[in-house]
C-alpha cells in the first residue's frame, strides 16, 4: 500500500515537473482587430496593440503614460531647431540585420507616404525639416519651428527595417513576408477575423518575455469574450465589460486587472454661438438667446450633476469623477481642479443669478454603442437637470457612425463625448479640444463646439513653446486651471478599464488602454 | 429556357446597377467615414490628408460614377479600413460562412424532413406533440439567446466544445476547409446548431404540412389501391410533391443565412462574411459595404435561378420560358 501511494507520487510530481517545462503559451481574447500588420498604415488603437509587440519605437510609455527610452536611448537639443538622437546598440531586426540611423530616417520619412492610410503618423513627422545620420547610431534632426516635444511627437512612430520595407506592399506585411521589427516577439500569421499568432523573439534587446507563443483571437462581442475566458479557451481578456466585474472576481481561478484611464467622457456644451438649436425656453418655444453662452449657466449644469452616482449605480465603480481633462499621473494634470461637487442648492443660485430662475428646456444627445452606459448616463444626466429644475425636452441616442457627423456638424446643444488621451502630456488634447479652430495652426481639430478663448490660447502656444520640461508642465498646469474655470465643457468621469486573465498570468493594467503580450507575465 | 435565361440576365444587372445605387446613397447618409477613420488625437493636416488620399474630397456623384466605372472593369473598390480590394475581403471570409451554412443547412435538413415526415403521418400523436413543442422553441427562442445559452452550457459549463474561433483547416481533394480535422469539426458544431435551429423548426413545420396535404389526396388512394407499398407511397409520390415549395423556401433562407449569419458569427468570433458587414457598416466602409451587397444579391439571383431550373426538373408541368 505504501510502496503505491509512494509510485503515485512520484508519477505525479513527474508529471508536475513535465508540465512545468512544458512551453508556456498565452492566449489573449481582444475585443478589436487590425487593419493591417503594417504598423504605420493606422495609428488607432487596434492597429498599435499589434504593433507593438513586433515592432518598436524610439520611445515607450509606461502604465500613466510617462515616456521612457526604447530604440532611443537619449536625446539632445542642440539648439531650438536641432536635436540629436543617439540609437540604441546592438539591436537587431527579426531578419538578423542591425537597426542603424537609416532604418530609422527611412521609417521617419515612410510614415508621411503610406498609401490610403486612413489614420496616418504624418502628423508625428510634420516638424521635420531634414534628417542626417552622423553615425550608425546617431541622428541629426532639424526642425522647421521649434519643437520642445519634438522627441514625443518622432517617438511613437514605430521603426521599420529600410532593406525589407523599401519595396514591400502592405499586402506583404499582412503576409508576414515584409512584417519584421525588433519587437519582442515575432509574426508568424495573420487569419483575419479570427486569430494572429506570435511567437518569442530571444534575441530581443529588453527583457525576455515569459511566453513562447502567443495567440491573439479576436472576440467582438462582450459576452463571448467573457465566456471564452470562463470556458478556458483563453488565457487573458480586454475591455470587460463594468457589468461582469463582479462575477468574473467572484469566480476562483480568475483575476481582473483595472485602472482608471486617460479617456474622458465629458458633456459639450455649445457655449459659442448666440443661438443653439436645441435649447428652449420652458413651453419649448426657441430663445433669442443661447443661455449655454453663461459661464453660470454652466457651472450649474455642471454642479447639477452627481458624478459619483453616476460611477456607482451605472458604471458599477468602473469610472473616476473628473474635473479636468487627464487624470492624476499624466503629466499637465493639475491637482488642483477637482472633480465640481454635487451642490443642487448653489447650482439654483447660479442660474437664479443669470436670469433662468425658471430653467429653461433642453435636449441631450449621445451615442448607443461607443463605450459602456453612453445610453444610460444620458439618462441619468437628463433626471439630474430636471430635478433642477430645467425641462428636459427630450434625451436621444444613437449609433455612433450616426451621431458623430452631426455632432461635428454642430447640430447639436449639449451631447457626450470621448476623448481618450495617448500623448504624455495633456498638451495635444487640451490643443486639439479647446484651442480655438485653426486649421492652419493646427488646433481645436475635435473642438466640436468651437470653443474659443484668446487667453487659454496664448497660454497653450507659451506651454507648446517651452524647452524646460518641468517648466512646460507648470505652464500647462495653469492653463488647465485656467480653462476648466470657465467650464468649456463639463467634465463627468474617467473611464476605469479592466483586463481579466486566468491565475497563471498578471497584465500590467495601462492608461493607454494597450491589450499586448509584453505587458503580460507568467506567474510563477 | 435561353429566352427565360437572357430575360433573367437583364433583370439581373437592373437589380445590381439600382441596388449600388441605394447602397451608395444609404450609406452616405449615414456619416462621415473619415470621423470613424482618423486616430482620436489626429491633427488638420492629417485629416486633409485621410479625405484627399481617400477621394472623399470628391462630390457624391463623382464618386458614384467613378465607381461604377471601375465596377464595369472588374474592380470594386478598396476597402477604406483595410486597403484591400473589396472583393479580397469578401472571397478571403466567404468560404468560412459558406462553410457554417451548408453545415447547418444539411443539419435542418438531415433532423427536419424525417422529423416532419414522422410528425405530418401520426398527427396529434404523442411524438407529433413534442415535436411540434420542440419546434416552436426553436422558432421563438431569440438566436442570440440560443447562441449564449450553446456556449454558456457546452463550453463553460460541461467544457465539451470550443466557443470561439474557427478550429485547425485540413485540405481534401484541394478544398480548405475545419471540416476535415477534428478540431475543425468541434469549432463548427456549436455555431451550426444556432444557425440551424429556426431553419430546423421550419423545415419540420413545412414538411408536416406538407404530409398532412398531400396524404389525404386521390394519388395517394389510388397508389394504396393499387397495391403499393405504404414505404414507397411516402418516400417517393409523398415527398417528390412536398419538396417544391420546400425547395423555394430552403433557396431563400440560404441565401439569407449566407449573407446575414451576423448574429452567429459575431457571437461564435466566427471569421465570416456576416461579421465583416457589420463592422463594415459600424465603420462606415462604403466600399465594402457596397460590393458585399452587390455580391450577395448576385448570390441571390444564382440561388433562384437554380431553384426556378429546380422547379422543372421536380415537377413536369413546370416549363421555364412558357410565359412570353
Amino acid at each position: 500500500m505504501y510502496r503505491k501511494t509512494l509510485l503515485m507520487a512520484t508519477v505525479a510530481s513527474a508529471l508536475l515537473a513535465a508540465s512545468l517545462v512544458q512551453a508556456a503559451d498565452l492566449t489573449i481574447g481582444s475585443s478589436t482587430e487590425p487593419s493591417s500588420i503594417d504598423p504605420q498604415f493606422s495609428r488607432t488603437g487596434n492597429n498599435q496593440n499589434i504593433a507593438m509587440q513586433v515592432f518598436d519605437r524610439l520611445l515607450e510609455t509606461d502604465t500613466t503614460i510617462g515616456i521612457h527610452p526604447a530604440l532611443a536611448v537619449s536625446w539632445k537639443n542642440v539648439d531650438p531647431t536641432t536635436w540629436e538622437v543617439k540609437l540604441r546598440d546592438g539591436v537587431k531586426f527579426h531578419d538578423g540585420s542591425p537597426l542603424t540611423a537609416e532604418d530609422v530616417i527611412f521609417s521617419l520619412t515612410r510614415a508621411k507616404n503610406i498609401p490610403n492610410s486612413p489614420a496616418p503618423f504624418s502628423g508625428n513627422v510634420a516638424a521635420i525639416a531634414s534628417m542626417k545620420a552622423v553615425d550608425d547610431l546617431t541622428i541629426e534632426f532639424k526642425t522647421k519651428t521649434p519643437a520642445p516635444d519634438f522627441i514625443e511627437q518622432i517617438g511613437f512612430v514605430y521603426i521599420v527595417s529600410k532593406k525589407v520595407a523599401e519595396k514591400a506592399t502592405i499586402e506583404d506585411f499582412n503576409s508576414g513576408k515584409a512584417a519584421i521589427g525588433t519587437g519582442a516577439y515575432k509574426f508568424k500569421s495573420w487569419t483575419p477575423g479570427d486569430n494572429i499568432s506570435l511567437t518569442r523573439n530571444d534575441a530581443f534587446w529588453g527583457k525576455k518575455q515569459d511566453f513562447d507563443n502567443v495567440t491573439i483571437k479576436f472576440i467582438s462581442n462582450d459576452a463571448s469574450r467573457v465566456a471564452a475566458l470562463r470556458s478556458g479557451a483563453v488565457d487573458l481578456i480586454d475591455a470587460v465589460p463594468p457589468r461582469d466585474i463582479k462575477t468574473l472576481t467572484g469566480i476562483s481561478g480568475l483575476k481582473v486587472f483595472s485602472i482608471p484611464s486617460a479617456r474622458l467622457i465629458y458633456l459639450a456644451i455649445d457655449s459659442a454661438r448666440d443661438k443653439t438649436p436645441f435649447v428652449t425656453d420652458k413651453d419649448g418655444k426657441p430663445l433669442d438667446k443661447n443661455p449655454l453662452k453663461d459661464k453660470r449657466v454652466r457651472q450649474a449644469l455642471s454642479n447639477l450633476i452627481n458624478r459619483q452616482l453616476i460611477v456607482d449605480r451605472i458604471l458599477e465603480g468602473s469610472g473616476e469623477p473628473a474635473g479636468q481633462l487627464v487624470p492624476a499621473g499624466v503629466a499637465g494634470s493639475d491637482p488642483t481642479v477637482t472633480a465640481p461637487a454635487y451642490a443642487p442648492d448653489a447650482a439654483k443660485k447660479l442660474l437664479a443669478d443669470a436670469g433662468y430662475a425658471g430653467g429653461f428646456g433642453i435636449t441631450l444627445h449621445t451615442s448607443n454603442d461607443r463605450f459602456p452606459g453612453d445610453a444610460d448616463i444620458a439618462q441619468a444626466l437628463g433626471q439630474m437637470f430636471a430635478r433642477g429644475g430645467l425641462k428636459v425636452n427630450g434625451v436621444v441616442a444613437q449609433p455612433y457612425n450616426v451621431y458623430t457627423k452631426a455632432a461635428s456638424a454642430q447640430e447639436y446643444s449639449a451631447f457626450i463625448f470621448s476623448l481618450g488621451n495617448s500623448t504624455p502630456t495633456s498638451a495635444t488634447g487640451l490643443r486639439n479640444l479647446l484651442m480655438t479652430v485653426n486649421k492652419e495652426a493646427g488646433t481645436g481639430s475635435f473642438n466640436r463646439t468651437q470653443y474659443s478663448d484668446k487667453v487659454f490660447d496664448d497660454m497653450m502656444r507659451q506651454t507648446m513653446a517651452e524647452f524646460d520640461p518641468e517648466k512646460r508642465i507648470q505652464l500647462l498646469q495653469e492653463a488647465t486651471k485656467y480653462v476648466f474655470e470657465d467650464t468649456p465643457i463639463i467634465p463627468l468621469y474617467w473611464q476605469k478599464i479592466h483586463w481579466a486573465g486566468k491565475a497563471k498570468v498578471s497584465y500590467e493594467a495601462n492608461m493607454t488602454e494597450d491589450t499586448s503580450a509584453t505587458l503580460a507575465k507568467l506567474v510563477k | 429556357m435561353s429566352v427565360f435565361v437572357i430575360r433573367r440576365l437583364m433583370q439581373s444587372i437592373a437589380v445590381l446597377v439600382v441596388t449600388a445605387l441605394i447602397v451608395f446613397l444609404g450609406v452616405y447618409a449615414i456619416g462621415d467615414p473619415i470621423e470613424m477613420l482618423i486616430s482620436h488625437d489626429a491633427s488638420p493636416a492629417e485629416r486633409a490628408q485621410v479625405i484627399l488620399s481617400l477621394g472623399l474630397d470628391r462630390p457624391l456623384w463623382q464618386q458614384f460614377f467613378t465607381f461604377c466605372w471601375n465596377a464595369l472593369h472588374g474592380d470594386l473598390g478598396r476597402s477604406f479600413v483595410f486597403n484591400k480590394p473589396t472583393i479580397t475581403l469578401i472571397f478571403e471570409r466567404l468560404p468560412a460562412t459558406l462553410e457554417l451554412t451548408l453545415t447547418g443547412l444539411v443539419f435542418a435538413l438531415a433532423l427536419g424532413i424525417p422529423l416532419g415526415l414522422i410528425s405530418g403521418l401520426k398527427p396529434n400523436s404523442v411524438t407529433d406533440e413534442a415535436i411540434m413543442t420542440g419546434s416552436i422553441l426553436g422558432f421563438s427562442l431569440p438566436g442570440f439567446w440560443q447562441g449564449m445559452m450553446l456556449i454558456m452550457i457546452f463550453s463553460v459549463w460541461l467544457g465539451w466544445l470550443p466557443s470561439t474561433g474557427r478550429g485547425e483547416m485540413g485540405s481534401f481533394l484541394g478544398i480548405h476547409s475545419s471540416l476535415f480535422t477534428l478540431d475543425g469539426l468541434k469549432h463548427l458544431i456549436l455555431p451550426a446548431i444556432n444557425l440551424s435551429l429556426f431553419k430546423l423548426s421550419l423545415v419540420i413545420r413545412l414538411t408536416r404540412t406538407g404530409v398532412r396535404e398531400t396524404m389525404p389526396l386521390d394519388f395517394v388512394k389510388f397508389a394504396r389501391a393499387k397495391g403499393i407499398s405504404e414505404r414507397r407511397i411516402v418516400f417517393v409520390h409523398v415527398l417528390k410533391n412536398i419538396l417544391i415549395p420546400l425547395i423555394t423556401v430552403i433557396g431563400m433562407e440560404l441565401g439569407s443565412m449566407l449573407a446575414f449569419a451576423v448574429v452567429t458569427e459575431t457571437i461564435f468570433a466566427w471569421p465570416g462574411i456576416g461579421k465583416l458587414l457589420i463592422d463594415s457598416i459600424m465603420r462606415l466602409d462604403r466600399p465594402v459595404v457596397v460590393a458585399y451587397l452587390l455580391v450577395i444579391v448576385s448570390l441571390f439571383i444564382l440561388i433562384n435561378f437554380a431553384v426556378d431550373i429546380l422547379y422543372s426538373l421536380i415537377d413536369p408541368r413546370v416549363r421555364l420560358g412558357d410565359q412570353s
